[in-house]
């Protein structure tokens, strides 16, 4: 039986029906799916509840080399980085901050401003939904592709990549500047360079100590040449044994072994779920070549060492305080860094202690016969639970 | 004996269309960030009815600029992934066949990535600079389906065996070169987003050329394919059957190739490697609709879409405000559905 | 429908239908080595209604022969006419609605119903995104009726015995409505009963349908019993055509397949063959 002429007709027509009909489907997909970025964009930049903004722009160069349109005084920003929220917070410019990340967690008022999620993987909505007009981001913890998203929307970032200590003070200027607040900035400045000076006069006569500073043990991570916590280490003064130049090497235990680092240097983890337990070190096979843990020759410091703000020249001088104790004989107050502690930890009491329980033996024990004790009978809120010097 | 029908074809498709729009309509209330579908609607009708100056609420940001394009962009690479699996399983005659098997993910992966670490030495204007991993993911992808046909060659003609030896070796290779970049790169902070794009990321927002380039490719391959959904048929016979049944297996082959390659590429180059779906979607199709690649590939289309779109919606809510990649929750849900899916053994 | 179909419509069906010309062919392993000849120079023809058997040991040249015919091979010389058109330059599906052929199946992937498999040799006559006609489905049913298996029309394929599978696959060759029939081996797994069943079958289709049947096989008795024309091949060369009668003679086959035997006639006045046991 061949196929008549009517069933060819049939069939021809059905499957160019079908094509059709498959087509025109499609295609009205497609045309939704297009249809939607014709909105226009002006309307994000004027946030309908917020008092009128001012609508002067203007053009920056951030630290990465963008060109970013921003207003000329910003009133709602987002910051997407724990250090830049302290940095905001340092300049007195806490009232612009309108959201930040979950990890933002000081000062402690930082925990209380809305949270936009991760600073790896913010909730774009989030962020939308509190119409900045500036967001402020770190190339190295941030992604490009959020600072990509956020521009589709119209939002600007503007990005701060700092690589030195010097580089963080110049920041912190360049960000109140842009945040409206320059005087805050210059203030802020004058300040941190007039503490650094001060620990670098202490510290300049003495021998620069070699140290290792650990950001995991397993695998072994340091710190690179060109990062600002290396920086952070020369101004306290020691020095990173590590030359590389990528920013956080792996390096091997051999070549440690062989440098034989005085100090070993270890940041909090602020999410003490698994709390360095650095006492155990020396049982780790291999640890126990290196001279710094048979002597319990460790630094701690908090977590401002590895955020670009200002509370890292507290941390310098946290660091500077352990590597050259003899430098810091004469002063009897506790060091900025720890009064900062002090204050967080004062105001959260249902949190754990932050930092390690275990005494720990000061360096160089035999030379500084007073000074330990005398910390302690300064302070007494330091003799419940800072057992260890800081 | 009751023979497929373009009816039949039509009204599983349009139970699919309805399952996805109820599912888009869901995740589209579902975020970070509250929002009321009935002011959206009324918004929505008012863009419609060219009345933007009305627009007044504040989250139709939300669900317009971010939300919706980001849900388009779940249906499109949800649905090519799963065609191309489907194309793929047809092509090497091989149930365990995904999209990515050839070697394109990886290769895309790879052209992501290099593209990263070029371009800073790349004087791009700002608007280019967003398109360079797209871009780059797609080259490294073009390169690689070149490569494997020519290494899959036999006598000149594509052979399954060689074909998939020579894509699961450049797809090893590939990762090992991204995984030695990575490794002594790993000190450079804009390579910290490829652990996200590795593992599948729908959060990057598009521009509108490429969300063109997406859709038009999205439907010439899907409709190439289609036009080749009975040969397919055959082909899963055996390709000396479908050659004695007059299927031109030389150009059959090269055209779905080609065609499931581009759609694989396209929805890598812009997504990274979201897995499961190109794997998992077409035997689940099957199960359900039987195995006639005419109403095989639409419903794998639409089953992509929703699986997708629903594993996105997850990835930003369990979480909130932070996000999950994609890859993750598929591969939460795809393991578990594929052990099932092996006990039954592919029905 | 195409115009050159008229040709088949031919009142004159005694004409020749199939023509083989001097085909020959080579194959080579690889560039350098010289071809191995697997074919040489080969003639014979065919009508409408007859079945040829090409008879001979493994690697004879019969599977070679078989793929020419089929117009999936190109000779290396000499050509190959099925009514008056060279079979291997048509386009496959132009050849698929011409030429059937019937093998042992690949495993199949996934599995499908008979009635599906059977419909599947409709496809040389679909367009693109065609759906099966009811013209189709009846075609595919009347198929099914013609090799006595319409009660397996419902059953899944990986379910019927081998010799069901068989006619199933031929039910599937019938639908293409092919002029040629070409057969690769298809008593190889079947019983006695069925493959006597299968031929009877193959006659009875080639009687009333008027097709042309080629089978391969190196079932001696069966190829005397149901051949109208026997292709004799060994090593390559044909050595005889011509009706069992004259192709059966006992030095010729004694030196074909290596083996002491007797040739008599059966009651049926077909030659038949008893191997001799080599004592």
């Amino acid at each position: 039986m061949r196929c008549s002429i009517r069933d060819q007709r049939r069939f021809v027509l059905r499957s160019s029906f079908a094509k059709i009909l498959r087509v025109s489907l499609c295609s009205a997909a497609g045309i939704l799916l297009f249809v939607t970025p014709s909105r226009t964009q002006s309307t994000v930049q004027t946030p309908p509840t917020a008092p009128p903004a001012s609508t002067g722009l203007r053009e920056v160069t951030d630290e990465t080399g963008r060109t970013v349109r921003i207003p000329q005084s910003p009133r709602r920003v987002v910051s997407l980085a724990p250090g830049l929220t302290e940095t905001v917070y340092a300049l007195g410019l806490q009232d612009l901050l309108v959201g930040d990340t979950d990890y933002c967690d000081f000062p402690p008022d930082a925990q209380l401003k809305p949270k936009v999620g991760g600073a790896i993987n913010p909730s774009l909505e989030a962020i939308a939904d509190l119409h900045p007009d500036l967001v402020l981001v770190t190339k190295s913890l941030n992604r490009i592709e959020t600072v990509n998203s956020l521009a589709n929307l119209g939002i600007p970032s503007y990005a701060i990549d700092p690589q030195s200590v010097a580089a963080i003070i110049s920041s912190t200027q360049r960000l109140a500047e842009i945040l409206g607040a320059p005087e805050a900035g210059d203030a802020l400045a004058k300040d941190l360079e007039r503490r650094l000076a001060g620990i670098q006069r202490r510290v300049a006569p003495f021998p620069r100590r070699t140290a290792l500073f650990v950001i995991w043990t397993q695998p072994l991570i340091s710190v690179g040449k060109q990062t600002f916590i290396a920086d952070a280490l020369q101004h306290a003064g020691a020095e990173s044994i590590i030359d590389s130049s990528e920013n956080w090497p792996k390096v091997s235990l051999e070549e440690v072994a062989r440098l034989q680092p005085e100090f070993l240097v270890f940041p909090d983890t602020h999410t003490e779920t698994t709390p360095l337990n650095i006492e155990s070190l020396a049982d780790l096979p291999g640890w126990r070549i290196l001279g710094a843990v048979r002597n319990h020759r460790y630094a701690k410091t908090s977590e401002a060492v590895d955020r670009p703000a200002p509370r890292i020249v507290s941390a310098i001088e946290d660091l500077a305080r352990q590597f050259h104790p003899e430098a810091f004989l004469d002063q009897r107050d506790t060091s900025p860094d720890l009064r900062d502690r002090q204050d967080k930890d004062k105001k959260e009491n249902d949190k754990d202690n932050v930092t390690p329980t275990n005494p720990v033996p000061p360096p160089s024990i035999s030379k500084l016969s007073g000074a330990p004790l005398g910390f302690a009978a300064q302070n007494p809120s330091l003799a419940e639970g800072h057992a260890c010097a800081r | 004996m009751r023979p497929l029908t373009f009816q039949g074809v039509l009204l599983r498709c349009g139970i699919l269309a309805f399952i996805l729009f109820i599912v888009v309509v869901i995740a589209l209330k579902l975020g970070a960030v509250p929002v009321s579908l009935y002011g959206f609607g009324l918004d929505l009708l008012h863009v419609l009815l060219r009345k933007t100056t009305e627009l007044s609420s504040n989250y139709n940001l939300i669900v317009y600029d971010i939300r919706l394009p980001r849900i388009l962009l779940a249906i499109i690479v949800g649905a090519s992934l799963a065609v191309a699996g489907t194309a793929f399983q047809a092509l090497l005659r091989n149930p365990l066949a995904d999209p990515y098997v050839l070697g394109v993910s990886s290769g895309s992966s790879l052209g992501a990535i290099l593209a990263l670490i070029l371009e800073p030495h790349l004087a791009l204007p700002l608007a280019f600079a967003a398109l360079v991993t797209p871009v780059g993911a797609f080259l490294g992808a073009a390169a690689t389906i070149a490569a494997v046909y020519f290494l899959g060659r036999r006598e000149g003609q594509i052979d399954n065996t060689m074909l998939l030896l020579s894509g699961i070796i450049s797809a090893s290779f590939f990762s090992a070169i991204i995984m030695f970049l990575i490794t002594t790169l790993s000190g450079r902070g804009d390579l910290r987003g490829m652990s996200f794009w590795l593992m599948g990321d729908l959060s990057g927002a598009l521009q509108p050329t490429l969300r063109w380039v997406l859709g038009i490719g999205f439907l010439v391959a899907t409709g190439v394919i289609y036009t080749t959904a009975s040969d397919l048929n055959l082909l899963l016979a055996g390709e000396k059957e479908a050659m004695h049944l007059g299927v031109d297996v030389r150009r059959v082959q090269l055209v779905v190739y080609i065609a499931a390659s581009l759609l694989t590429a396209l929805a890598v180059s812009v997504s990274g490697t979201i897995g499961y779906i190109g794997l998992l979607v077409p035997h689940v199709m099957r199960l359900i609709f039987g195995s006639d690649h005419r109403i095989l590939i639409p419903t794998s289309a639409f089953g992509g879409a929703i699986a997708v779109v629903i594993a996105d919606t997850l990835a930003r809510t369990v979480v909130a405000p932070s996000e999950l990649p994609v890859g993750a929750m598929t591969a939460l849900a795809g393991a578990p559905l594929f052990i099932y899916l092996l006990r039954r053994k592919f029905a | 429908m195409p115009a050159s179909f008229t040709f088949a419509e031919n009142p004159r069906a005694s004409e020749i239908r199939l023509s083989v010309e001097q085909v020959s062919y080579a194959y080579s392993a690889n560039p350098s080595q010289a071809p191995l000849f697997t074919l040489e120079a080969t003639s014979f023809q065919a009508r409408p209604g007859e079945i040829v058997a090409i008879l001979g040991p493994n690697a004879s040249g019969k599977s070679t022969l078989l793929k020419l015919i089929a117009g999936t091979q190109q000779p290396l010389s000499g050509r190959i006419l099925l009514n008056g058109f060279v079979t291997h330059s048509l386009t496959p599906r132009i050849r698929a609605q011409r030429v059937a052929m019937v093998q042992q199946e690949s495993p199949l992937m996934f599995p499908s119903r008979v009635w599906q498999f059977v419909l599947q040799g409709r496809h040389p006559y679909s367009r693109t995104l065609h759906f099966e006609s009811d013209d189709d489905v009846l075609i595919a049913r009347n198929a099914l009726a013609q090799v006595g298996a319409e009660h397996l029309s419902d059953r899944w394929m990986d379910q019927i015995s081998g010799g069901e599978k068989q006619r199933v696959i031929l039910a599937r060759a019938l639908s293409q409505q092919p002029l040629l029939l070409l057969l690769d081996e298809p008593t190889l797994h079947l019983d006695i009963g069925s493959q006597v069943g299968l031929l009877d079958t193959l006659r009875r289709l080639a009687a009333e349908n008027r097709y042309t049947v080629i089978v391969v096989t190196h079932e001696l008795n069966l190829a005397a019993q149901y051949a109208d024309q026997i292709v004799l091949l060994h090593r390559g060369k044909c050595l005889r055509v011509g009706p069992p009668s004259a192709v059966y003679q006992r030095e010729l086959l004694e030196q074909v397949f290596q083996t002491p035997l007797t040739v008599e006639s059966s009651p049926t006045g077909r030659p038949r063959v008893t191997i001799l046991p080599v004592s």
